[in-house]
């Protein structure tokens, strides 16, 4: 049987990377291909080539054993293949028809000619989607507003989407990203109900469980080059993970039990409005004592960035009450909680960690500019700015060609590093001064996006902080991240924390379900209820 | 890594820019007159007039320092997210506040009266600025249309205080009175018969050990890096070995400034405008880049420009940056007024009908320098060479003068489309992001 899609020997040199280096990548029929690889890897260029939204130097494309030429996504998809990207593309304000009819609006289908006029043919659209969506399990709703879809829902709509342009080679990028795990588990679902229809997907993602748990064939990239490919039956995690990385990986970290000491970061009752002025985290109480971390899991958008902001005085709090070393620092400016020991390490670390033009050097200071001993007066001290640089860089082995380098022509992996290296090193030297202020790590989402070697190192940087006295406050969609991590969990849901477990006893399913929003805590009812009501009176009274 | 100077992509950009706006305009000039040898004439009496006619050069330059001042402001600006287009009316501010603080005192010494003046000029388009300034940081409104805005509101404001309030009685023509002689900046041509007076010698002796006393906080610490005996390091470290220079530039000059300055005489005329005003100018753009570069105000007006949300997750604070920014900005804008008043004006005073349109090619200018300092020096040349060649031009070939507009605009174009330029000379983008000039960002995205 000839494969549904192949690329051969593809080559595309980037400006100083060879992002892709002769690579062969073979997709059969009906199957499930998943393609592994750390960032920078290769992954994204290779289907971008495939998807025509940028050209390989040389290589070959065949689409049913027939070669190809892919100039832009339009030739893509009259090849009959569909992505659906990490990002979605689709526009809220309009239906989930509209929205599948974008781009397609002037084919015949669609739109009828009505006196010389082109009208959108709406009725004729809904109907083929539900088929569509009846066909392969997809439960989309044609006449509803993608805006009010939940993230699941409106990644079907990609699917549907490219499943209605006569897809049958679909790219999935990184798609259970966004996803709970019980999400995850339907989107796997709805794969196999796919491939078994006939339709071959790829399936681009850095979680290796999810590897395991869908895929048929599993292709490993490095460094640009295709490093191999095998069955899963033959694949191990600690092989695949060897393969990534190029080097033996310890996936499970070894923690040293806690040794949890007095509360350093209390909260009570804290509620923060978002900009919308809707109450974001509704009464939530918990405390982090030094030598522990506390993990937040929960699925996005439900607080937890609203959470870390008031804690690092960027948001102001509505009511409540943070206490830090034991002094009340609810409505303490960000300056003023940087000097008192808190560290934070920002969920985007592109938009709010550093300044992406400015230099490693820079960057490394950006806290810490404008005092001895980086600035005397208002003149900056670069002689000791850039030994404070080269310091880190060596210390929190930041792979940057200098340390005059801008941070934003650095991979991912080594961006978060230099804000670690900020962040911990400003702890480090809280700790050495025992009458110095509370050591706080807040982490938000650290390792998001990082490849494996990163990860790794990220986390031993978190469990060391630990080990060394600090309170940390992790925050982080990745439930394995937070299982491996965390001395204890809260689960996040819909503003609230609806219960705090002991990491040693929690399961991945009892987590989901509370992530879901489906259970709830033991003690979640009592505190719950009563904050709900102050909500109220307080949104009218403001 | 060793990559020459031409081969940086912000040194050859900008030159390839000009070679083709140039040539463009060429055809233009060459479509319109009908003859090619038209267009040699032009660009020959266009070279002619800013540089080699009698007094060219330095009237060029009399062009230049109002153009190195303002996009000096703009480009603080820009490096702080903000999009001063407002520089237009910080100017006419900053000429009004130095045309009245000129003209209110009398009698007292340039070592009191020029400082204070020079202030008032600075101080009126500092104010001006920050009041979009204000607005932008409480109510998030863009800067962009308020400073527009500010403009007429100041071009009209400058027209009342002109013929009411600030009116010269005695004069026939609407204008402010003339500033006290102390208040002046001296054109050139006068500077030795100024050093005459002990009081002016003073205060040039007392800027030069300035001067003086910061190159030497600069050169000698370097210096003493490189001395292998530890008592000569030591020596030139100290705040006693600074001083000392500075105290003996500003001696020197005391006493050899007069007699110096002399031997430019052969070089100028009493009709030549070019004043002093160049060297404080030259300062400005020192001051600038240091500003900018060297100090934790430039660091943190920089971060909040470039990205104002780490900025704030770093603990700085976005409202006292963008007052600061745009006060700074407006500050050097008042100062390109307050020399136009105190050093160019013929009359030594602000009249009714005062325009410059200055403030408007200045951000041409800071785009093409890419709001470097020391770009703006070369940039504020090239225009203020343009400017004052076009009527040559015009007079010689018969090519109407403001062709000189249409070279600006074409400038402009590809300085702010660097694609276009790769395109036609074939050149493949260089691998960083901050390639593309970035004007401002986005509107009220961000508070």
């Amino acid at each position: 049987m000839t494969p549904a899609l192949q690329a051969i020997g593809i080559t595309r040199r980037f400006p100083g990377v060879l992002a892709n280096d002769r690579v062969d990548f073979e997709l059969e029929r009906g199957q499930i291909h998943a393609l592994l690889g750390e960032n920078g890897a290769g992954k994204s260029t290779l289907m971008n080539i495939l998807y025509g939204l940028c050209q390989p130097d040389s290589g070959e494309i065949r689409v049913n054993g027939r070669p190809v030429k892919i100039a832009s996504p339009h030739d893509a998809i009259a090849q009959g293949i569909g992505m659906v990207h990490q990002h979605f593309m689709l526009a809220p304000p309009l239906t989930v028809a509209e929205n599948i009819m974008l781009g397609q609006e002037l084919k015949a289908g669609p739109t009828r000619v009505l006196g010389g006029l082109a009208v959108l043919d709406r009725r004729t659209a809904s109907r083929r989607i539900r088929e569509l969506s009846h066909q392969y399990g997809l439960d989309v709703d044609p006449d509803a507003c993608v805006k009010d879809l939940p993230v699941g829902a409106q990644q079907r709509v990609e699917i549907v989407k490219a499943l209605y342009s006569a897809a049958d080679i679909l790219i999935l990028d990184e798609p259970t990203a966004v996803l709970t795990p019980q999400e995850a588990d339907e989107l796997f679902v709805i794969m196999r109900g796919l491939a078994k229809q006939g339709k071959s997907i790829v399936f681009i993602t850095h979680k290796l469980r999810e590897v395991f748990a869908v895929s048929d064939r599993i292709s490993v990239m490095r460094a640009g080059q295709m490093v191999g490919s095998l069955a899963p039956a033959e694949a191990t995690r600690e092989k695949l993970a060897e393969m990534m990385v190029g080097r033996k990986v310890i996936l499970a970290i070894d923690k040293a039990p806690a040794h949890p000491r007095q509360p350093l970061l209390e909260v009570e009752a804290l509620r923060v409005a978002d900009d919308r002025q809707h109450m974001s985290v509704d009464g939530v109480s918990f405390h982090v004592r030094a030598g522990e971390i506390l993990g937040v899991a929960g699925v996005q958008g439900n607080g937890q960035t609203e959470l870390a902001e008031a804690l690092t005085g960027l948001r102001k709090a509505v009511s409540g009450h943070i206490r830090m070393g034991g002094r009340d620092v609810t409505r303490a400016t960000t300056r003023h909680l940087i000097e008192s020991g808190v560290a934070h390490v920002p969920e985007d670390r592109q938009k709010h960690g550093l300044v992406l033009s400015f230099s490693v050097r820079d960057n490394l200071v950006l806290c810490a500019y404008y005092k001895p001993p980086c600035a005397r007066g208002i003149a900056l001290q670069f002689p000791i700015i850039e030994e404070h640089a080269r310091n880190l860089v060596r210390l929190f082995d930041v792979r940057t060609p200098g340390t005059a380098t801008p941070v934003g022509s650095l991979s991912g992996g080594n961006q978060q590093k230099v804000i670690v290296a900020r962040e911990l090193s400003r702890l480090l030297s809280h700790q050495a001064d025992p009458a110095g202020p509370p050591p706080i790590l807040i982490a938000s989402q650290p390792t998001r996006g990082l490849d494996v070697g990163s990860i790794e190192f990220i986390h031993r940087q978190l469990i060391q902080a630990r080990d060394q006295g600090a309170a940390v406050l992790l925050i982080s969609a990745e439930l394995d991240e937070i299982m491996t991590l965390s001395d204890r969990i809260a689960v996040m849901y819909k503003g609230r924390i609806l219960d705090t477990l002991d990491a040693a006893t929690a399961t991945r399913e009892h987590l989901g379900l509370l992530m879901a929003g489906v259970l709830r805590g033991d003690d979640a009812g009592e505190h719950a209820q009563p904050a709900q009501q102050i909500t109220h009176g307080d949104v009218k009274a403001s | 890594m060793v990559g020459g100077f031409f081969q940086q992509s912000s040194v050859y950009m900008p030159l390839l820019a000009i070679v083709t706006a140039f040539v463009l305009g060429g055809v233009v000039i060459w479509v319109t007159s009908g003859s090619l040898d038209t267009v040699f004439l032009a660009y020959e009496g266009l070279l002619r007039g800013a540089l080699f006619k009698n007094r060219g050069l330095s009237e060029s330059l009399v062009a230049t320092i109002p153009y190195i001042m303002l996009s000096l402001g703009i480009a603080v600006g820009f490096k702080a997210g903000l999009f001063n287009i407002g520089v237009e009316g910080q100017f006419y501010i900053g000429a009004v506040a130095a045309a009245w603080m000129g003209a209110s005192l009398q009698g007292v010494p340039a070592i009191i009266h020029l400082p204070l003046t020079v202030l008032a000029g600075a101080i009126g388009g500092a104010i001006w600025a920050a009041i979009p300034g204000f607005l932008k940081a409480r109510t998030g409104a863009h800067e962009v249309i308020t400073t527009i805005m500010m403009n007429y509101i100041a071009f009209r404001l400058t027209e009342f205080l002109i013929s009411g309030p600030l009116r010269d009685p005695n004069a026939a023509a609407v204008q402010t009175p003339r500033i006290a002689p102390g208040a002046e900046l001296w054109s050139l041509y006068a500077v030795p018969e100024r050093l005459q007076d002990p009081l002016n010698a003073l205060l040039v002796a007392l800027i030069v050990a300035g001067v003086g006393f910061v190159m030497a906080r600069w050169a000698l610490p370097r210096l003493a890096r490189r001395q292998r005996d530890e008592g000569r390091a030591a020596l030139l470290n100290s705040a006693l070995a600074q001083a000392g220079v500075g105290v003996v530039a500003g001696l020197l000059a005391f006493a050899a400034l007069p007699a110096l300055t002399r031997l430019w005489w052969p070089f100028t005329d009493q009709y030549d405008r070019l004043h002093t005003g160049l060297f404080v100018a030259l300062a400005a753009s020192v001051g600038v880049w240091w500003l900018l570069w060297k100090t934790t105000i430039g660091f943190e007006l920089r971060t909040v420009g470039a990205n104002p949300s780490a900025a704030r997750y770093a603990g700085m604070s976005i409202t006292r940056n963008i007052m600061l920014g745009m006060s700074i900005s407006g500050a050097l804008a008042g100062m390109a007024g307050m020399m136009e008043v105190l050093g160019v004006s013929i009359c030594r005073c602000l009249p009714l009908f005062f325009s410059s349109g200055y403030g408007f090619d200045a951000i041409a200018i800071s785009l093409l320098a890419r709001n470097d300092p020391l770009g703006i020096l070369l940039s504020s040349f090239l225009f203020g060479a343009m400017r004052n060649g076009a009527d040559l031009m015009e007079l010689t070939s018969g090519v109407s003068k403001y062709i000189i507009s249409l070279l600006q605009a074409l400038l402009l174009l590809f300085v702010a489309a660097p694609p276009i330029v790769r395109w036609l000379y074939r050149l493949r983008a260089p691998g960083g992001r901050e390639e593309s000039a970035t004007v401002t960002r986005g509107w009220g995205g961000q508070a």
